[in-house]
């Protein structure tokens, strides 16, 4: 396989359940080495697109590829070089830690001791303990290690922190980039499904919103921050204002917010010819453009 | 050195760092010959890409700011500047301009523009010859 050819292509991907579709259209192309965020509300088809790519769920039409292969002709070939951890993880209530962990490596060709020994010390977990007294926060990190130690080529990652107290989920990430990531970078592969957008945000090379099934708004992170700015000005008197092209215009008394979509340096322009008392303009975060994707779709159309 | 994101100023992450980074080799935040934090634990500490900071190293290290050493780590380089005078006048002069436009439109005269510029430089020149008293 060529090292550039994608570690997933999806297109035109529908999935429904009877009447519903959960999955309506979707395409998305996530190149290895890059972590890939896929932001969607509730019930967006975040998660059945997942279980799609895991064979875990057949799609109505469209194609899915792993690896470049078929997850449903080759489920073994495409299991065995990702990891999967979903938001709800399951144990064996009566294995122990440690045989939880040996249980997960018999099924890998490797199995890195080495970390599996540094996170069960970081995240102080007891070998000895029961799968059935764990917290919540303990089972998710017991799946995170379980993931991380084959080292795996695609990590897929399903709402891997809701629900976590924040010091779980800043010692989860910092996981992912430190002990995942910490070999050979350019093939380690995140797919990270997420309304927590703010801690994944360093993370994050590029990013899919997904709404009732299909594809919002793809971009890379960088670039979203720069085209996506919010500018606030106020003036001694409201001036006539020429704000074609803004994607939002609030006004109250004699300020002014306005988001703009790509057209920044356009609208800073107009602004200060009326000489403003105030100026200011700063990028909105992926979590803030997610939260803008409402008025995204209105100026789509 | 302790650097900081902000996804609020529009700037791509790595650049930031890469400026950060510049901006303490020139305030003698850090010196020649100290090691810059290793790309693991300082993508871990900002919870950023790995892949962030190994671009923003290589990009200090093409513009000649900082060098590799295998197995030991990248250091600050001894002259940092890689550039000829007339091509070093050129980037600073589109930085400077810049400054000059922000000047123009919060209305800071001449005068008061000068001072402040004179002002900074004494205050980076103060900050580095504290840092060599302090050794």
């Amino acid at each position: 396989m060529n090292t550039d050819s994608p570690i997933i292509e999806i297109q035109n991907l529908s999935r429904r359940y009877g009447k519903l579709d959960a999955v309506n259209g979707l395409s998305l192309t996530v190149r290895p080495g890059k972590c890939y965020g896929f932001f969607g509300r509730n019930g967006a088809g975040k998660t059945t697109t997942i279980k799609c790519l895991l064979n875990l769920l057949r799609p109505d039409s469209g194609s899915v590829r792993v690896f470049g292969l078929d997850p449903r002709k080759d489920e073994v070939a495409v299991k065995s070089r990702l990891a999967y951890v979903p938001d709800m993880v399951a144990f064996y209530p009566w294995m122990t830690v440690r045989d939880t962990l040996e249980y997960l490596a018999s099924f890998r060709k490797h199995w890195n001791g080495e970390i599996e020994a540094d996170l069960l010390k970081r995240f102080q977990l007891d070998p000895k303990q029961k799968a059935s007294h764990l917290s919540k926060g303990q089972r998710t990190q017991l799946a995170l290690i379980g993931a991380i130690c084959p080292e795996p080529e695609l990590l897929v990652l399903d709402e891997p922190t809701s629900g976590l107290d924040p010091i779980v989920r800043r010692e989860f990430i910092e996981t992912v980039i430190g002990a995942y990531q910490s070999s050979d970078p350019g093939r380690r592969t995140v797919f990270v499904s997420t309304h927590l957008i703010s801690e994944f945000e360093g993370l994050i090379d590029e990013f899919t919103i997904i709404e009732q099934g299909r594809e919002l708004l793809t971009m890379e992170a960088d670039a979203a921050r720069d085209r996506f700015r919010k500018i606030r000005a106020r003036f001694a008197e409201m001036p006539k204002l020429n704000l074609t092209g803004a994607l939002s215009v609030k006004t109250s008394g004699r300020e002014l917010e306005i988001l703009a979509n790509g057209n920044s340096e356009q609208l800073l322009a107009e602004l200060k010819t009326h000489s403003p008392e105030e100026l200011r303009c700063e990028s909105l975060s992926l979590e803030e453009i997610f939260v803008a994707s409402d008025i995204l779709k209105k100026a789509k159309g | 050195m302790l650097l900081q994101i902000d996804f609020k100023s529009g700037k791509p992450v790595y650049l930031q760092l890469v400026d950060q980074i510049r901006y303490a080799a020139a305030s003698g935040g850090l010196r020649t010959g100290e090691p810059l934090p290793s790309i693991r634990p300082l993508a871990e500490e900002l919870r950023v890409n790995r892949n962030t900071v190994a671009k923003a190293y290589a990009e200090l290290e093409n513009q000649g700011v900082i060098e590799t050493i295998p197995g030991k780590g990248c250091f600050l380089r001894e002259s940092n500047s890689p550039f000829t005078k007339s091509a070093r006048a050129k980037i600073l002069t589109k930085e400077i301009d810049e400054a000059v436009v922000a000047a123009h439109h919060l209305q800071v005269d001449r005068d008061a523009f000068l001072a402040l510029v004179k002002e900074r430089l004494d205050s980076f020149e103060r900050k580095v010859k504290e840092k060599s008293d302090n050794d």
